[in-house]
């Protein structure tokens, strides 16, 4: 019984994370470099939720739409403008990049709002009680938000044009460009759908937690695991290691205390990929 | 002034420290170490330990903890040999944060995050706080400039040479027939070997360090500092380590005269001058202040082994 | 609200900017006396940072337009300690060796403190803390330190006392890791001990987690009939949502500077029903804490806020009672003016028209009666519980 309840556990922190994870390994699979500056958007998101709750009154549905749309269309503006000019020296000096420029956008978030914690103006609900195991509704609604996401994620990227190109691209830049496939504007598009979703899942975050600048910056290393674990690059591999990094943090607490979660996350990161070096699910984009 | 000129001035030559170690596994064998904040934590501890609860001289210290975070770095080499760029940066990254972690909650190695107050600095007491950090200048200049030399005819080095093959191409400098692994864990004995050995000089400067300090914000200092002066090459990373000092500690000399800001404004407005400044050195400079200049090659693209993606 | 706030510290800031550039009264000449503040503005601190920077400039403000002190007007340099030990230490050595400041107030995190203490006793510089680890006062200090926040014992026996009061006997303490996380725990189970309870489980957990189901699950095993939550105000925010969820309703202990008012705002009022908390105080009519509120524009401030306040009123009464702005001339004079037989003064204004009338003086803040050992901690303070009704915290007693 213990261990069901923390495997369920396990699950419901899990899918907090796998939303971030999912925009992470998108703009991986399409522009080849981990995008740390998913931490801020993550944060704006949960700001752009935060007001447009709290100050438009908005219930939580329309709420996460601000959320990822405000995340998205930032995303969108800092790749154009900061990122992609810096793609040409590199992935690595990219990837560096982004972390500075997280931190810029984490502190103008910080000059606007300050400090100080703030929370949105929703209510909190007991958790189900289903034969002894304990579910909290905001969590199953995140998986339901996940699950969701990945399929709207597959529709589009099976069954649409733009999408069939982001494949392209992703699969292979070269011959996409060749095939006359405007590499810009799917660069454009995986920013603003990864970034969107990154705010997307700060709002989640921050239902569970609290709003203040450091909502992303709290949850990067675990989503950056998970992306990993995954495999960099698929989506639904960013949905599994999101649960494997969930589940494992909470079964290491059969043997060790719980202030050694993220040790123990990371020592799984290293089993996994000890066996599999790119990632649960590593092998495809999509 | 010249006082704290004179401690930013050992804060960079730490720094540059530790950008000279990062350059051999990062700038010269292209492998992505996120986990440089946890080899300087190894440093750090060792000597402290060693100096503080079992009485050894500091130099003595100072050697062991330079040796125990080169092998930390053999082990760490070991364990991630088949690892490239994203997943070795997770992993490595990982290493840093268990280190931080372990040294939290085992309050019996170090005083957990009490941390280890006291450590010896040489002829502390004798020369006063500002003759101490004028002759730990010195200290560190000397300990730059012989780590520069080092590192200068490893570069030009056979193995140096190697080191930026597996860069380039891995696959071709196995098929020159040499031993890649070999390599590669030689290559994070040396770099973490010089983390170590700055994270043992850190301790003995300020004489306290504790598991916060090892926060991944000090590795993304050095990352920046070694991108921004020019990855691959060793004048780079020392301009870079400076450079990356001169913005954190100049910046607040600027906010003041900023008006009509509150204290958080400020601190805000003060991180993301440090940011843009950076950014825009990668914008303007994309190979860095001094660009490496031994052969002519590309920048690494340790991501590209990382592609699975087959259709 | 929070808009209003903030329009009212930018116009405290524009306030202090326009006495700053007038030429005024006595102090027209006289080069302003610099005070070093070093708090978190950014990272894991800086939801507390900014609560204490206002208070002391507030008092700071009080006192300059009563004519400062020694005919000088007081001048904050403040620095942001990034919650970051080696951050931390870079600013010190701004403060001290470029603004010359003779003292630094407001460090916040344990790790911070012990790294910047070094660095000011060094350059025989003043600090005041509110660093709760045990440790602190422990360095070789020389007397350069002094902190306003209990130690772990001073504090847990207090609140031991008072969780004994409400006929708890079995306490699950669930705290974050940090150096008073231990001792705490420790000297709550010494007490609860004596009065035929314990602590019967003690989870210690991560920061930056966003969820602690399965701790408090384990805390929950050992069947407790009190909670005692020792962590801040993130963490403990998560844990409250959690223990809702779970339908806990035992009763919960929190850290008074994890559940201010502010903090109490973010949250249903459901969540937060029923916690109490504890904080160093002064009595209750005390017109140190009123005066504090006052000052403020609050109904209730938290133990920080009151602490701080303490620091800048200390700061400017050393001075004045020494007749030198230096960190030894604090070192040696803060014990004449915070304790003693001298006459009791509650704020900054009134102890410098008593030390100007020639008075001795002995300053009894709105954190307590700051009195301090030779060490640097204080030797005794009332605690000021309260209890959250309907989302407010509510004045409970005073022990």
């Amino acid at each position: 019984m213990e261990v069901l309840q923390l495997i369920l556990n396990g699950l419901m922190a899990g899918t907090v994370l796998a939303v971030p994870a999912i925009g992470l390994t998108a703009i991986f699979a399409v522009l080849r470099f981990t995008n740390f500056a998913l931490a801020s958007h993550m944060t704006i998101g949960a700001f752009a939720g935060f007001i447009a709750n709290t100050t438009f009154g908005l219930p939580i549905v329309p709420a996460l739409a601000a959320a990822f749309v405000v995340a998205g269309i930032i995303g969108w503006m800092s790749d154009e403008f900061v990122l992609r000019p810096l793609r040409a020296s590199g992935f690595v000096t990219t990837a560096i990049g982004s972390i500075a420029l997280t931190i810029a956008l984490e502190n103008f978030v910080r000059f606007g709002f300050g400090n100080q914690m703030r929370g949105y103006d929703l209510p909190l609900r007991r958790d189900w009680v289903i034969s002894g195991l304990r579910v909290s509704p905001q969590q199953f609604e995140n998986l339901l938000i996940a699950i969701v996401v990945v399929a709207m994620l597959f529709a589009f990227l099976s069954m649409t044009r733009t999408g069939k190109a982001m494949r392209a691209v992703a699969d292979n830049p070269m011959l996409a460009s060749i095939k006359g496939i405007n590499s810009d504007m799917v660069a454009r598009l995986v920013s603003f759908i990864a970034m969107g979703l990154a705010g997307l899942g700060g709002m989640l975050s921050g239902l569970d937690t609290t709003i203040d600048p450091l909502v992303g910056f709290r949850t990067i290393l675990s989503v950056f695991a998970a992306a990993v674990v995954g495999g960099l690059g698929s989506i639904p591999g960013a949905v599994v290691g999101a649960l494997v990094i969930g589940v494992g943090e909470e079964l290491s607490l059969l043997v060790l205390t719980p202030a050694y979660r993220t040790a123990v996350g990371f020592i799984a990161i290293l089993l996994v990929l000890t066996f599999r070096p790119r990632g649960i699910l590593g092998q495809r984009a999509y | 002034m010249e006082h704290y000129l004179v401690a930013m001035g050992v804060t960079a030559g730490i720094y540059a420290l530790m950008a000279l170690g990062m350059n051999v596994i990062w700038g010269m064998a292209g492998l992505i170490n996120l986990g440089l904040v946890g080899f300087f934590a190894v440093g750090a501890y060792t000597s402290g330990i060693l100096t503080l609860k079992f009485g050894w001289p500091i130099l003595a210290g100072i050697a062991a903890g330079t040796l125990v975070a080169s092998l930390f770095g053999v082990f760490v080499a070991l364990i991630t040999v088949r690892l490239r760029g994203d997943y070795l940066a997770i992993v490595t990254l990982g290493f840093a944060e268990t280190m931080r972690i372990i040294m939290s909650n085992e309050l019996w190695i170090a005083n957990g995050t009490d941390g280890l107050s006291g450590i010896p600095g040489p002829f502390r007491q004798a020369l006063g706080p500002h003759a101490f950090n004028l002759q730990f200048l010195a200290i560190v200049i000397v300990a730059v400039a012989i780590l520069f030399v080092l590192l200068q005819r490893l570069t030009r080095s056979p193995f140096g040479r190697v080191l930026r093959g597996i860069r380039e191409d891995e696959q071709v400098v196995q098929v020159a027939g040499k031993n890649v692994v070999m390599f590669k864990v030689k290559a994070f004995a040396v770099g973490t070997a010089a983390l170590g050995l700055s994270g043992a000089l850190y301790g003995h400067f300020t004489s306290y360090i504790a598991p916060d300090l090892f926060a991944p914000l000090l590795t993304l200092y050095i990352k920046l500092s070694l991108l921004s002066g020019g990855l691959g090459n060793n004048v780079g990373a020392v301009v870079g380590a400076v450079l990356v000092v001169f913005f954190l500690e100049s910046t607040r000399f600027v906010i003041p005269y900023v008006p009509e800001l509150s204290a958080v404004q400020g601190a805000a407005l003060r991180e993301i001058l440090i940011a843009v400044a950076l950014l825009l050195i990668l914008r303007i400079r994309a190979r860095g202040l001094i660009p490496e200049k031994v052969g002519d090659f590309p920048l690494p693209e340790p991501t590209r082994a990382s592609q699975p993606l087959k259709p | 609200m929070k808009g209003l706030n903030r329009r009212k510290v930018l116009k405290l800031a524009a306030a202090t900017a326009a006495v700053g550039t007038m030429p005024v009264r006595a102090y027209a000449q006289a080069e302003p006396l610099r005070v070093g503040i070093l708090t978190p503005l950014t990272g894991a601190g800086g939801n507390d940072g900014p609560r204490m920077l206002k208070a002391m400039q507030a008092v700071f403000e009080e006192v300059n337009k009563a004519g400062g002190v020694l005919g000088r007007r007081i001048e904050t340099v403040v620095e942001d300690d990034q919650t970051n030990p080696e951050a931390a230490v870079r600013a010190a050595r701004k403060l001290i060796e470029v603004n010359k400041v003779p003292v630094i107030l407001g460090t916040w995190a344990s790790a911070v403190t012990a790294a910047v203490a070094p660095v000011c006793w060094e350059s025989k510089t003043f600090l005041m803390t509110v660093s709760g680890a045990d440790t602190i006062t422990l360095l070789p200090h020389q007397g350069f330190l002094i902190r306003t926040q209990p130690n772990s014992k001073l504090q847990a026996t207090s609140h031991g006392e008072f969780v004994a009061s409400l006929g708890s006997k079995r306490v699950a303490v669930i705290g974050i890791q940090a150096p008073f996380a231990l001792p705490t725990k420790e000297h709550l189970d010494t007490l609860l001990k004596a009065k035929g309870g314990a602590v019967v489980s003690h989870v210690i957990y991560e920061k930056d987690k966003t969820t602690y189901r399965s701790e408090i699950d384990q805390a929950m095993r050992s069947n407790p009939d009190f909670l005692y939550l020792n962590g801040y105000a993130p963490d403990t925010v998560v844990l409250l949502r959690d223990l809702y969820r779970a339908n806990i309703n035992l009763g919960k202990f929190c850290q008074s500077y994890a559940v201010p008012q502010a903090t109490l705002d973010t949250m249903p009022p459901e969540v937060s029903e029923g916690v109490m908390t504890g904080q160093p105080s002064a009595d209750v009519e005390s017109t140190a804490y009123r005066s504090a509120c006052a000052r403020l524009g609050v109904k209730e401030i938290d133990g920080y806020e009151a602490q701080a306040t303490d620091w800048a009123s200390l700061t400017v009464l050393t001075i004045a009672k020494a007749k030198e702005a230096s960190g030894v001339a604090l070192k040696e004079n803060v014990r004449k003016i915070s304790q003693g037989s001298g006459e009791k003064v509650y704020n900054a204004i009134d102890g410098l028209k008593a030390i100007a009338a020639g008075k001795e003086i002995n300053y009894e803040g709105a954190s307590g009666p700051c009195d301090f050992t030779d060490i640097g901690d204080i030797s005794g303070c009332r605690f000021r519980y309260m209890k959250v009704a309907k989302g407010k915290l509510e004045f409970l007693k005073l022990v």
